[in-house]
């Protein structure tokens, strides 16, 4: 049943009220100011809506059941998210999962109109970028907002570097932060995800929500929208857990792939996909460049881990990727139609269960970081313009490349590396 | 006298060929037996290594974790270690089943003891099975962790974890085989200690070099709150 994603708290607090037009997830720790600068922004939408704010309490912030509607056309209720926690043991991805699923089961059950996930802190003034990924839903009838991050060199690079180029490549839409994880969802795409979940819970794998939304939404033709929404603020990289992390964001994407295999496999070119909003200039990125450690990871992973890649890489990759560990330091860069090649081979040895799924996913970290080698040094003292150019011939090479995957995909045995 | 010598010589040749005759069924059973399970055997190894072949068990074993295994097969194939085993016990089947046909009495106590310790090969062999199956993820899981986390002696961890559940396996394999349990329980403690050791002073001594220079790297790499790293992934 959706209903046991609910919190107990939350249910006994819901019961209170009858029904909302909007529910909204708080699962950013954010500061009380910028939590009663949220509300104003929140009861000054347009038209009277009915609005529930569902708050988790990271930073200790008071969030008692209390309607508040002194200014403005709306009424909102804050109602405590108390299981929902952005440290969960199991990471950053599982604790937003629960958090998306308590999220749409509250919007199913209290026949809201929609939902928001708001999950990250930005650059810029808070409310504002919240109700821009409200407002399409709520005024359009969109069933999916997606954020557009404004693109900077060093940041959300694993999106810019997998979930992007593959999520477009695949599904033909240039939605460029497909796993938000800031979205705006309608109750009908809300009822799907939670279909799905059930699904999901009854065979053998289990989904993510946010991996879920953009191809659920691709192929089942619902209409879709992209917001400018500013520069978002990533956390810190933690490099101790930094391929578990790698694991957790790349399982529930090619779990995706496998689901949606026979929507992908139609889908030809891409379909450009203006976003809506003002582009938003980040502010300049600081901190000093060591990339050592990362060809040092990629070297120790050429010579030790290739009874691991020559499981799933074909000889010609691993043959190109010897050739770029004997390579000075400062000369590693790998090229984009090898990224992409080794980004599909894996994703079609996770559908095969080449080996162990956890082993095959956290090898690949060290790939990863010369991928990241070779962005950061190419980019190395370019502006913001060059990034966008940059991330958009990486996804051209994951669009060449497609072809090879999907004849790989239908007739693994005839590719056998 | 000469009469006594050729009745003692009949009694002994009719004694003799009486005995001959006696045995000669249960040879002539033990020809038959092995002959038969031979044919089996053969039948069997060739189904067995047609089925394995259509199910691509060598390449599976690969995947699996199980490399080596290719290094102890015929002609490099476990197919044919499987099928060739397969045969084999076969035969031995048939083998015991002849013996057992030669005198029923002072052959089946030998029969009855060999089946009774067939429980305990099969424990051993699913011992060393399981071992094996936990040695390759262990060590798989140590290398690919080692890698990531920069250690430059990745590989030695990974066959130090290796050979360690390795060890722990045949170890246990042969307590359940009951061959000699106080020597295996002395040796499995010196071999253990000794792999134990082995990694420490791999460490510590041989790969001082190493550990140092990993150990200066990771002083260098310590968070310098003046430094800001400005990669954020995810």
């Amino acid at each position: 049943m959706e209903v046991d994603s609910i919190p107990q708290q939350t249910q006994e607090k819901a019961a209170q009220i009858d029904s909302a037009d909007l529910v909204v997830g708080l699962f950013a720790g954010l500061n009380q100011q910028n939590i009663s600068l949220l509300y104003e922004g929140l009861r000054a939408l347009p038209g009277s809506l009915r609005i529930v704010v569902l708050q988790s309490d990271p930073a200790g912030n008071k969030a008692t059941q209390n309607s508040l509607s002194a200014e403005g056309n709306s009424s909102l209720s804050v109602l405590p998210w108390s299981n929902v926690i952005p440290d969960l043991a199991g990471g950053p991805m599982q604790s937003i999962s629960v958090a998306c699923r308590s999220l749409f089961a509250t919007t199913e059950k209290m026949g809201a109109r929609g939902c928001c996930l708001v999950a990250s802190e930005m650059e810029g003034e808070m409310p504002q970028w919240v109700c821009q990924l409200v407002q399409p839903l709520l005024e359009s009838d969109f069933d999916l907002v997606v954020p557009y991050y404004a693109p900077r060199k060093l940041q959300g690079l694993l999106n810019n570097s997998i979930v992007y180029p593959l999520t477009r490549s695949l599904y033909g839409m240039q939605i460029h932060n497909p796993l938000g994880p800031d979205v705006g969802v309608s109750r009908r795409l809300a009822q799907k995800m939670l279909g799905n979940n059930r699904n999901a819970n009854a065979g053998s794998s289990q989904s993510h929500p946010l991996a879920s939304l953009t191809p659920a939404a691709v192929c089942d033709n619902l209409q879709i929208c992209q917001v400018h929404v500013g520069a978002r603020i990533y956390p810190p990289t933690d490099w101790v857990n930094m391929s578990s992390l790698l694991a957790q964001v790349l399982s529930p994407i090619f779990i995706e792939m496998e689901r949606y295999a026979p929507c992908w496999q139609r889908t030809r070119g891409t379909v450009s996909f203006p976003a809506r909003g003002e582009p938003v200039s980040p502010s300049q990125e600081t901190g000093t460049l060591d990339m050592n450690r990362m060809v040092e990871t990629f070297q120790l992973g050429v010579r030790d881990l290739q009874e691991i890649w020559g499981l799933v890489l074909p000889p010609a990759t691993l043959f190109e990727l010897k050739k770029l560990s004997r390579l000075a330091t400062d000369q590693i860069n790998m090229p984009d139609e090898l990224w992409a090649r080794i980004v599909y081979d894996f994703a079609l040895a996770h559908r095969l269960r080449t080996i162990n799924r956890d082993h095959l996913l956290l090898s690949m970290t060290p790939l990863y970081l010369t991928w990241v080698v070779s962005y950061a040094r190419e980019l190395d003292g370019a502006g913001a313009t060059a990034v966008e150019k940059r991330i958009e011939r990486l996804a051209l090479a994951y669009e060449a490349v497609k072809p090879y995957f999907i004849s790989r995909w239908r007739w693994p045995d005839r590719f056998n590396p | 006298m000469w009469d006594q010598v050729k009745q003692a010589l009949d009694q002994s040749t009719t004694k003799f060929l009486t005995e001959i005759a006696h045995l000669l069924p249960g040879v002539v059973a033990l020809v038959v037996a092995l002959l038969i399970s031979s044919v089996l055997a053969w039948i069997l190894a060739i189904v067995v290594r047609r089925l394995l072949t259509s199910i691509h068990f060598d390449e599976q074993l690969n995947r699996w974790g199980f490399a080596s295994l290719e290094e102890w097969s015929p002609m490099n194939s476990p197919t044919r270690l499987v099928s060739r085993t397969t045969a084999f016990l076969v035969v031995i089947a048939g083998f015991l089943i002849g013996i057992a046909a030669f005198d029923a009495e002072s052959t089946s106590l030998l029969v009855r003891s060999v089946f009774a310790y067939i429980p305990n090969i099969v424990g051993a062999i699913l011992v060393l099975l399981v071992g094996s199956l936990v040695a390759s993820f262990l060590a798989r899981s140590v290398l690919i962790g080692a890698v990531n986390l920069n250690l430059h002696y990745a590989r030695l961890l990974s066959a130090g974890v290796k050979w360690l559940v390795i060890v722990l396996a045949v170890a246990m394999a042969l307590e359940h085989l009951k061959i000699a349990p106080s020597i295996v329980d002395l040796a499995f403690g010196i071999l253990f200690g000794g792999i134990v050791l082995t990694l420490v002073l791999a460490v510590a001594l041989n790969s001082k070099e190493l550990v140092t220079k990993s150990l200066d790297r990771n002083a260098k790499e310590t968070p310098n709150e003046n430094i800001e790293e400005p990669f954020r992934h995810v």
